[in-house]
């Protein structure tokens, strides 16, 4: 019967095998922090808006190279662009030269007639035929001016003008061939550089980051005083990946040799270790292939997490193995039928606890929770499956395991004295003093741990270019892709009035480089008319007879536009269809000042189709939300915990419960105390310590007076608490959390579990 | 200065020669803070069969701008200032403004237009690639190919012919159009009138 249970599990676990293989292979790790984000419940496009804004973004490195004067920029700049051409499997310049402009100009020429700037519209509807003409005249006898067609193609100059509105989108500006601008004190070049490879594909090995920092060098060797500020998603992406290996060798590798080295102490015998270890593995296995199956992806994070399942995954080996001490091999199997009861009721509470974290809709957390609870099952099944095959040697108790085993005896136990009372108030007015100082936080920063100087280098890099804010955006839906641009029309009039009172530098829209149907249509007819006179004008005065040039008698449309390079600019803020609605998205630049989002909110008020997106304020809403609502599910876990217990340890129940409570106060009094903010990671850190606690409790209250019980829960804390402290390092704020929640509350149920064990030669029966 | 000159002229890529005709203009050339006189100026404009003749007087202050005043055929006066471009026909029908801070195309094609009609050979070595001889004991002619990309939308080529001062600018635009002036009465002086200097300010 048990070899039947064990051959099924080694099906599996060669099932996984063959699957890891392919998954390592294939390599399908996330390390976009987006992938971790809650999907929008109410808004689906919202989601599909921030994706595309995300993607667009996701293979760009843009750089800025200054110096003290426009020469030395330039030279500065070539060195940069040679250092980061060398390798063209890996970086391509993108084309933000004037060839670019040559295409967009080819494009838009037929359609020249319909391109009106408002102060255009404004000016043609007013002007008299005298004015028109005079204005006409004046600029053809100008010496020479900025043209971009032929006189006859605009007698009134408008052209250069709507370009110069376009333009204005951007503080670069052509110059010498290159993109310059003008800022905090030097002259800068833009470049910019296509990732050839996707940002979801980049490994720690962080190629770009480090051609990045070569070209740094060279600039700063060759060119001095020269500047170079360099921003990207591939940046991040890499930064983000050799953080996360980093730390998935420290907490994985640091905690698995930890708890290695506890065995060896305690057991003097590699069976163990290696026994603990092959379930630890293969734990790790199932619980990866299980997440890659039913997410597609695994993330970073997720594995980095993940690191920390080790500490809790060899509990059930070394119950077995510190119950099978000193026994003989023949006992094996009844020992295990023994064991089972109390390992199943942990196993329970703790992948109950685990995927409570799966609740909340994060596709991050639902990652890590399922990856967590697999990895224990398949953790749990090796040691009921196999253990009993495979350890079939003696294993005599170590000198370490009987005196520690021995030392429970002398561990304080609560009775009711007046000095047990008293360090009972002691810690009461603790608790309440340090629940009384307890602050929250619900930022989404805490989801991201990229390096400080990316940042810096983001922030002055959208400082000097005013780029517009991908967190914050006006999303305008409508039937087809007309009504989106007629409604983005009407938005724009309202944040007109926002750039007018400078509250806003200004935004970038679709219809700002393609005008809806109807207003080509009006602006082709107001410029025909205008320009009719201006040029009737003209030939009167010169005695010829200049003809108007003709124009496109279609519209130019999305399909036209999208189809052409020329709309690179905007392409990634054009939706189109979801669904039966289309959608584009309206960007806003110099978006500085938080008081300005409630007047942002405001000009889409009324609107029909348009929605104000705030990602970074919606997202903490949403960690609000969910922190409070599992604050919530975590005191009716307790309570159903509680039950649980009763039902099988009757009124000494509370004995394994109230050390977790009690754990789990002291926790949240401590961070109180010193300041450390209540978050919705650390909420989840709360949420397993209930899973994990009260086994401590079950397996002292099942083995009453055994010492075995007790190594066996002295090793399980002293290695959970080394994986969830080297948790505390990660460099991620919500990791760093929830390891911090989880190192604290673990210490405390663990000195505390054996104060309430039952009196020697009692039993829960 | 000499050092600058000589890092602008390799930075465009100018050969050694072509560096000591730049260098023997700029010998030739007065040193102008203020010139005024008469122009010329013959344009011939596609869709037109004869050019465009037009003439009138103008004014350059350094360091502060230029008036192009037309008289024939038709009055009209031009203010271009490095802030901005305006223009005003006087019978008043017509008017506008361009504000060189919003168009920076504007601002360069203003910078060259400046340096045109000082003959600021330094300043014209930044964006062009400059090519001429010297003729006779006072009189040179220089040959002006943009190397900016911005500027090559806007001119082909300008010629530029002169002794003391500039005397002759030949305009070949990218579209094609081709602007002769011909400047005469060439003078350091009268300093401005208090109209002038209003017009200047701007």
């Amino acid at each position: 019967m048990r070899s039947k249970w064990a051959i099924l599990w080694l099906l599996v676990v060669l099932a996984v095998g063959a699957h890891q293989v392919w998954f390592w292979l294939s390599a399908r790790l996330d390390t976009d922090v987006l992938a971790l984000l809650p999907e929008d419940e109410q808004a689906p496009e919202v989601g599909a808006a921030t994706r595309k804004l995300a993607d667009g973004a996701s293979r760009e490195l843009v750089l800025l190279v200054g110096a003290k004067d426009w020469e030395a920029a330039q030279r500065a700049a070539e060195v940069v662009r040679e250092e980061l051409s060398r390798d063209a499997s890996l970086l391509k310049p993108s084309a933000l030269d004037a060839s670019s402009l040559d295409v967009a100009l080819e494009l838009y020429r037929p359609y020249r007639d319909r391109l009106l700037t408002p102060a255009q519209r404004e000016w043609l509807t007013r002007a008299t035929a005298e004015e028109l003409g005079g204005t006409a005249l004046m600029k053809l006898y100008q010496p020479a001016g900025p043209r971009l067609t032929d006189w006859e193609a605009d007698p009134l100059g408008l052209w250069p003008d709507w370009w110069a509105a376009r333009a204005a989108e951007s503080t670069a500006r052509p110059r010498d061939g290159r993109l310059w601008l003008s800022g905090e004190g030097r002259e800068w070049v833009l470049l910019a550089f296509h990732s050839q490879v996707s940002a979801f594909a980049l490994g720690a090995d962080g190629h770009i980051t480090g051609a990045v920092e070569r070209a740094r060098a060279a600039v700063t060797a060759a060119v001095p005083d020269s500047r170079m500020v360099a921003a990207g998603v591939p940046l991040y992406a890499e930064a983000a990946a050799s953080q996360a290996s980093d730390e998935m060798s420290t907490i994985g590798i640091g905690s698995m040799a930890a708890v290695l080295l506890l065995v060896w102490l305690t057991f003097r015998s590699v069976r163990p270790i290696l026994l603990v270890g092959v379930s630890l593995v293969i734990g790790c296995a199932v619980a990866m292939s299980v997440t890659a199956l039913v997410f597609d992806r695994v993330h970073l994070l997720t594995l980095v997490f993940g690191s920390s399942l080790v500490g809790v995954a060899e509990d059930y080996g070394f119950h077995y193995f510190a119950a099978r001490q000193g026994r003989p091999p023949s006992e094996r199997g009844a020992l295990m039928r023994g064991l089972l009861p109390g390992m199943v009721m942990a196993l329970l509470t703790s992948v109950v606890a685990y995927l409570a974290l799966g609740i909340a809709p994060f596709p991050g957390l639902r990652q890590m929770a399922l990856f967590s609870a697999t990895g224990l099952v398949g953790a749990f099944l090796t040691v009921a499956c196999w253990f009993p095959h495979l350890d079939t040697g003696a294993l005599p108790v170590t000198p370490f395991a009987q005196r520690f085993a021995t030392s429970l005896a002398r561990w304080p136990r609560f009775t009711s004295t007046r000095a047990w009372w008293m360090g009972t108030a002691v810690l009461a007015l603790f608790i309440a003093g340090g629940l009384g100082r307890l602050k929250t936080r619900d930022d989404v920063r805490q989801l991201q741990g990229a390096p400080a100087h990316l940042i810096a280098d983001q922030r002055e890099l959208g400082r000097l270019l005013g780029l517009p804010s991908p967190a914050q955006f006006f999303l305008v839906g409508g039937q087809d892709g007309e009504q989106v641009l007629e409604r983005e029309a009407k938005l724009k009039a309202r944040l007109d009035m926002l750039v007018a009172d400078r509250l806003l530098t200004g935004y970038r829209a679709v219809s700002d480089w393609l005008p809806s149907a109807e207003q080509q249509r009006a602006d082709a007819r107001l410029s025909a008319r205008a320009e009719a006179q201006a040029v009737a004008a003209v030939a009167e005065a010169t005695g010829e007879s200049p003809t108007r040039a003709s124009f496109a008698d279609g519209v130019l449309t999305p399909e036209q536009l999208l189809a052409s390079p020329a709309s690179a600019a905007i392409r990634q803020q054009w939706l189109g269809s979801m669904g039966d609605q289309h959608f584009s998205i309206v960007m806003l630049r110099g978006l500085n000042a938080p008081s300005l989002l409630p007047h942002l909110a405001e000009a889409a008020r009324g609107l029909e189709g348009v929605r104000w997106v705030d990602k970074t304020q919606e997202i903490s809403g949403l960690l609000e939300r969910y922190r409070e609502l599992m604050g919530g599910l975590i005191v009716l876990g307790y309570v159903a915990v509680l039950l649980l217990l009763v039902t099988r340890f009757r009124r000494q129940a509370w004995r394994a419960w109230l050390p977790t409570v009690v754990g789990t106060l002291f926790t949240l009094a401590v961070f109180g105390w010193v300041g450390e903010p209540l978050q919705l990671f650390s909420v989840l850190g709360l949420m397993l310590l209930l899973g994990m606690g009260v086994d401590y409790g079950i397996f002292m209250l099942e083995h009453p007076g055994e010492g075995s019980a007790w190594l066996a829960v002295a090793l399980a804390g002293v290695s959970t608490l080394l994986s969830f402290g080297l948790l505390g390092l990660s460099a991620t704020p919500a990791l760093r959390s929830f390891g911090l929640t989880m190192l604290l509350g673990e210490v405390a149920i663990w000195l505390l579990t054996p104060c309430c064990r039952l009196p020697a030669g009692k039993d829960v029966s | 200065m000499k050092r600058v000159l000589l890092l602008v002229t390799l930075l465009a890529g100018m050969t050694a020669s072509a560096q000591d005709v730049v260098t023997q203009v700029r010998a030739r050339l007065a040193d102008v803070p203020l010139l005024r006189g008469d122009f010329e100026q013959k344009k011939t404009v596609s869709g037109f069969k004869k050019p465009l003749v037009s003439r009138g007087v103008f004014l350059l202050a350094r360091e502060q701008g230029v008036l192009w005043d037309t008289k024939t055929p038709f009055a009209s006066t031009l203010t271009l200032t490095r802030k901005s471009l305006s223009a005003q026909q006087s019978s008043g029908a017509a008017a506008y403004h361009l504000d060189a801070s919003k168009e920076p195309g504007l601002a360069a094609v203003n910078e060259v237009m400046f340096a045109l009609l000082s003959g600021d050979v330094a300043a014209l070595s930044k964006r062009f690639r400059v090519e001429g001889a010297l003729e006779g004991a006072e009189g040179w002619k220089l040959t002006l190919t943009p190397t900016d990309a911005g500027l090559a939308r806007v001119f082909r080529v300008i010629h530029l012919e002169g002794d003391k001062y500039v005397r002759q600018v030949r305009l070949e635009e990218a579209r094609g159009d081709v602007s002769v002036i011909l400047f005469d009465k060439l003078a350091q002086a009268p300093s401005p009138t208090e109209t002038e200097a209003q017009r200047l300010a701007k």
